[in-house]
């Protein structure tokens, strides 16, 4: 990248999106929730709700287990920041991202992954039960969920030559026929499949119940409390808002800004805002529909995951 | 956009659709959906007969089409249909081979087919040639599910699938055997279904279950 | 024309079968039919033995010197069965084992079943002969589940998915060809014709005919019984009504084979001697060696009956695989001689599970003792199978031997001759067994029915006269041979 070609809108775009999703994400989770209760026919509380419990835990003081070494306070913040600098590497305003040397797709999985780990670490830094139970479930579901990812990227990158996410982007803004060929709909089926599991929502685990015999995502933030757990509960958020924004712009890109004006811009943002809400909104309305699938029924659920992305693959050496 | 180019990108997700439809009957565990996926594929291999029809004006193959949705997306489900309902319960409970390692194996069939088909596909080159691995994984898939699964219908579904997909490749390779040898190729396969029906009601009258596991006494 | 009566015959019995309903003596109209298609089948034959010129009715069906001799063998072997049938369906009848509607549909459908398979040999294309292939399939699936028991049920199941298993790996293989004759210029049905992919043999794209030839081979070798897909066949033959897996031994199976004699034609043709031989003999030894072990550990007569079938085709393959003229008149006759004595063996099976309820050999003891006639019939027919003269499969065996060693297979007799040996003590020891072994106390020098005693000496006898006099045969499978040499 040579500096001359960044301009001051690239940089702007990566600091308005970062502080977009920072402000955003709480309220994303907030609104699934509403959404959620609505559905079922509760009221519900605020879309602000988050936030407010967010502020009241960062007002609390920290405590942490006996046993457990520094890790344990790191893991949240960990998680945060490594979920903040995929945001920033992530085109969602823009193809022409400022960093566009980082904004590859292996290395922004990774670096989700990277938080998944600290977390299931710092849960077994706890030593207690359920600490341990959590991590374990997480690291089953993330070893057979990161295969497919990976796959069904493969099977996106192909008819670019190239992981580069904002290649990929455009890529597709320019061959819209690309958009309906059988790879980008298998893929399309994996991606939607691995964020659920990731992000820890229905069917794969139900981000609203604390029964052990089930819980994962919670089992894992059991021990946390004060500002580690409004940590932990934002970096959470960020990365279903990443998650979910990934989604959007890989397979309906249509908003993004291609040129660098002020009003593509607001538009861009408008229409991401949009669309990640839009999405937010159709996987919550998805809980109410399904039940939460049996523990062991799951790994069945993430090789048909991983079944859809090698086919992706294939279908695209095939056609190319 | 060319019509060409969309003739080929309609082609790749009809024949996708088959292939998908075969990995979705290995999934699912209950028999109506095993059965709902063998619909989908019957409709999508109909499908695949009526885009290359038109993309060839060969009028021939939409009438090769219609036939394909009358059997394979009407008469066979509806088949089926019956039988489900005979054993309403009746699902993969137990498969000899569980449903993500069938799965893990459906991939590695499906690579197995794109091997397998490399010298046809490089020594014949055309756009419906080259999709041409989907219907070969379709019938690996097909003769996995005879192995891996000892229900009554899942097998008929197995023996489909096979069917099903060497019909796949049958339209791409050759774009339609001669309508004669369609028609009495159809007509067999719907026969045979017919009378697997018979033996299962048999079975379902006799022993009560639709489990193949109960007939092991005749081997050596 | 002709072929168009030939197929016409058996239908008509069909039709006489459906529309009087259940008489004692309506199977006799079977017998009648099969008897006609022999006659015509030898008018064919007989014409094409100085002039070979090809009739065929609308270019879908063709009638060569090869065709009309399986017609002549479909004939004969059928005319036993029914003949077996008639008295079959009346005691079944009689003892209230299957009504008189369950006796009809059972005569409709082997009659049904010879027809699919005079269709067989008279096609003229390849579509026409996987289509009635399929057909002997779907026909025959509820002759093997005639008795509906458990047993019955469970043949007829595995029967039918591994046919139609092995029958979809042909479809594929026709496709393949299909498109290779396609892009060598062929023009639709055309294009499917023996006569047209033997002339353009040579420039079909040997890529896709090798996948092709060994989907064929593999697919229709499941009919045949050959060994990796031949687990069907024991059950099968064990479960049926005896006339049903006399006619399935007897020509089911050669009617396959048949089909895998044309395609060796075109393969040789197109790909060179060596692959498809390779085929031939892979499959032909495995059968061998498979079905004369299996042979050593049998108890029950129609299940060891069986497993010869399965040997006598792995035998027949490994003649098609030399396919030089002297090995393929061996396999012709042999195909004849095979079927014949397996007729006989099957029906007289069917007599003494009908005496003693039983198939089980130690069970089924002292029959020479016991009913002199009819096991003087199983002796005889066993010794026919064994290849003892005058019968002639000792004749048949024989050719096939020297023609194989004439095509430079010496060492694959070599293992022929021990298989056939292990074979021959597995057959004798059952023999030895059913024959002779008997308990004291047992009603001795019972009377065997001259409807029972018919047929297996008409087949005996037929066997024994080709054995000796070959006329007409000889000229006859000279003929035929021509066409499928390479």
């Amino acid at each position: 990248m040579n500096a001359a070609g960044i301009s001051v809108w690239q940089i702007g775009s990566v600091a308005v999106q970062v502080a977009l999703c920072v402000v955003g994400a709480p309220l994303l989770v907030g609104l699934m929730r509403t959404v959620r209760c609505r559905l079922e026919g509760r009221v519900g509380p605020p879309v602000r709700q988050t936030w407010r419990d967010l502020r009241k835990l960062l007002a609390k003081q920290r405590t942490q287990p006996e046993q457990s070494s520094f890790f344990f306070a790191v893991a949240p913040v960990v998680l945060v920041a490594t979920t903040i600098v995929v945001i920033a590497f992530t085109p969602m305003v823009t193809t022409r991202t400022a960093l566009l040397g980082g904004s590859d797709l292996f290395a922004i999985v990774f670096l989700l992954l990277l938080g998944s780990v600290s977390l299931a670490l710092a849960a077994l830094d706890t030593g207690t039960a359920f600490g341990g139970m959590g991590s374990s479930r997480l690291m089953a579901i993330v070893a057979l969920a990161e295969p497919a990812l990976l796959v069904a990227i493969l099977a996106l990158a192909a008819p670019v030559h190239s992981s580069s996410l904002p290649v990929i982007v455009a890529g597709s803004l320019h061959h819209p026929m690309w958009l309906a060929t059988p790879q980008r709909l298998l893929a399309f089926g994996a991606f939607v499949i691995v964020i659920l599991a990731e992000s820890g929502r229905l069917p794969v685990d139900n981000p609203a119940t604390h029964l052990e015999l089930t819980m994962i995502h919670e089992a894992l933030m059991l021990e946390y409390s004060g500002p580690d757990l409004a940590f932990v509960v934002l970096g959470e958020s960020l990365r279903l808002t990443v998650l979910l924004a990934l989604l959007s712009n890989l397979f309906f890109p249509w908003g993004i800004a291609t040129a660098l004006t002020g009003v593509s811009f607001v538009v861009a943002i408008a229409v991401l805002a949009a669309k990640v809400a839009l999405l937010a909104v159709a996987v919550a309305a998805g809980e109410v529909a399904v039940a939460k699938l049996r523990l062991f029924r799951v790994p069945e659920l993430l090789a048909g995951a991983f079944v859809l992305s090698v086919l992706a693959v294939l279908s695209a050496l095939v056609i190319a | 956009m060319t019509n060409h180019s969309v003739a080929a990108a309609l082609l790749a997700l009809t024949s996708g659709t088959v292939l998908l439809c075969a990995a979705l009957a290995l999934w699912r565990r209950a028999a109506r959906g095993i059965v709902s996926a063998l619909r989908v594929q019957g409709y999508a291999l109909a499908a695949t007969a009526a885009v290359l029809g038109v993309q060839l004006h060969e009028p021939l193959l939409l009438v090769t089409s219609g036939l394909l949705v009358a059997v394979k997306g009407v008469a066979i489900p509806m088949l089926f249909g019956r039988l489900v309902r005979l054993d309403p319960a009746s699902s993969e409970t137990d498969p000899v081979v569980n449903v993500p390692a069938s799965l893990v194996a459906a991939v590695v069939l499906t690579l197995v087919a794109f091997v397998a088909t490399r010298p046809i596909v490089e020594s014949v080159r055309g756009v419906p040639i080259t999709l041409v691995p989907f219907g070969f994984a379709t019938v690996l898939i097909g003769f996995f599910v005879l192995v891996a699964r000892r229900k009554a219908v899942s097998q008929m579904v197995g023996l489909l699938l096979v069917d099903n997909g060497i019909g796949l490749v049958a339209l791409l390779l050759t774009t339609g055997v001669p309508l004669l040898i369609e028609l009495g190729g159809t007509l067999d396969v719907l026969l045979v279904v017919v009378v697997l029906r018979v033996l299962v009601t048999r079975m379902h009258a006799q022993l009560g279950v639709l489990d193949l596991d109960s007939l092991q006494e005749l081997r050596d | 024309m002709i072929s168009i009566l030939v197929l016409a015959l058996p239908l008509c019995a069909v039709l006489v079968a459906l529309g009087v309903g259940w008489r004692p003596w309506m199977p006799w109209a079977g017998v009648a039919a099969d008897a006609a298609v022999v006659v015509a089948g030898f008018a064919v034959a007989l014409r094409d033995v100085h002039h070979v010129a090809p009739t065929g009715a609308g270019g879908e069906l063709r009638i060569d010197s090869l065709s009309a001799f399986m017609v002549i063998v479909i004939g004969v072997v059928s005319m036993l069965a029914s003949w077996g049938s008639v008295r079959y369906l009346r005691s079944e009848v009689r003892s209230e084992q299957c009504t008189p509607r369950q006796a009809v549909q059972y005569a409709a459908l082997i009659q049904l079943f010879v027809a699919t398979m005079v269709l067989a040999v008279l096609a003229a294309n390849i579509g026409i002969l996987w289509v009635a292939i399929e057909a002997t399939t779907i026909t025959t699936t509820f002759l093997v589940g005639h008795r509906r028991n458990r047993g019955a049920l469970e043949a007829s199941w595995k029967y039918i998915v591994l046919c139609s298993v092995g029958i979809a790996l042909a479809f594929l293989g026709t496709v393949l060809v299909y498109l290779a004759a396609v892009h060598a210029g062929g023009h639709s049905l055309h294009a499917l014709e023996w006569t047209w992919l033997s002339a353009h043999a040579h420039a079909l794209n040997p890529a896709v005919m090798r996948l092709a030839v060994g989907l064929l081979v593999l697919g229709y070798g499941t009919k045949v019984g050959l060994v990796p897909m031949h687990s069907w066949l024991p059950d099968a033959h064990s479960q049926s009504p005896a006339p049903v897996s006399a006619l399935m031994s007897g020509v089911l199976l050669s009617v396959a084979f048949y089909a895998l004699l044309r395609f060796k034609v075109i393969a040789v043709l197109c790909l060179g001697e060596s692959y498809p031989r390779e085929l031939f003999v892979a499959m032909a030894l495995l059968s061998l060696a498979l079905a004369s072990l299996l042979l050593l550990t049998q108890r029950d007569l129609k299940r060891a009956l069986a497993y010869s079938s399965t040997e006598h085709m792995g035998l027949l393959a490994l003649g098609a695989a030399a396919g030089g003229p002297l090995a393929i008149t061996g396999v012709l006759l042999h195909i004849l001689g095979h079927g014949l004595a397996k007729g006989v063996l099957f029906l007289s099976s069917g007599e003494v599970a009908l005496a003693d309820a039983t198939s089980d050999v130690d069970a089924a003891g002292g029959l020479l003792e016991r009913r002199p006639a009819l096991g003087g019939a199983v002796a005889l027919g066993l010794a026919a199978l064994l290849g003892f003269p005058p019968f002639s499969l000792f004749l048949s065996e024989l050719t096939m031997m020297r023609g194989e060693v004439a095509d430079h297979m010496a060492w694959a007799v070599g293992l022929s001759l021990v298989a056939l040996a292990i074979a021959f003590a597995g057959l004798t020891t059952l023999g030895r067994r059913l024959l002779f072994a008997s308990r004291p106390g047992q009603a001795t020098g019972l009377h065997t029915p001259l409807l029972v005693m018919a047929p297996l000496v008409v087949g005996l006898s037929l066997c024994a006269a080709i054995g000796v006099f070959a006329w007409p045969f000889d000229a006859i499978v000279h003929a035929a041979a021509k066409l499928v040499t390479s």
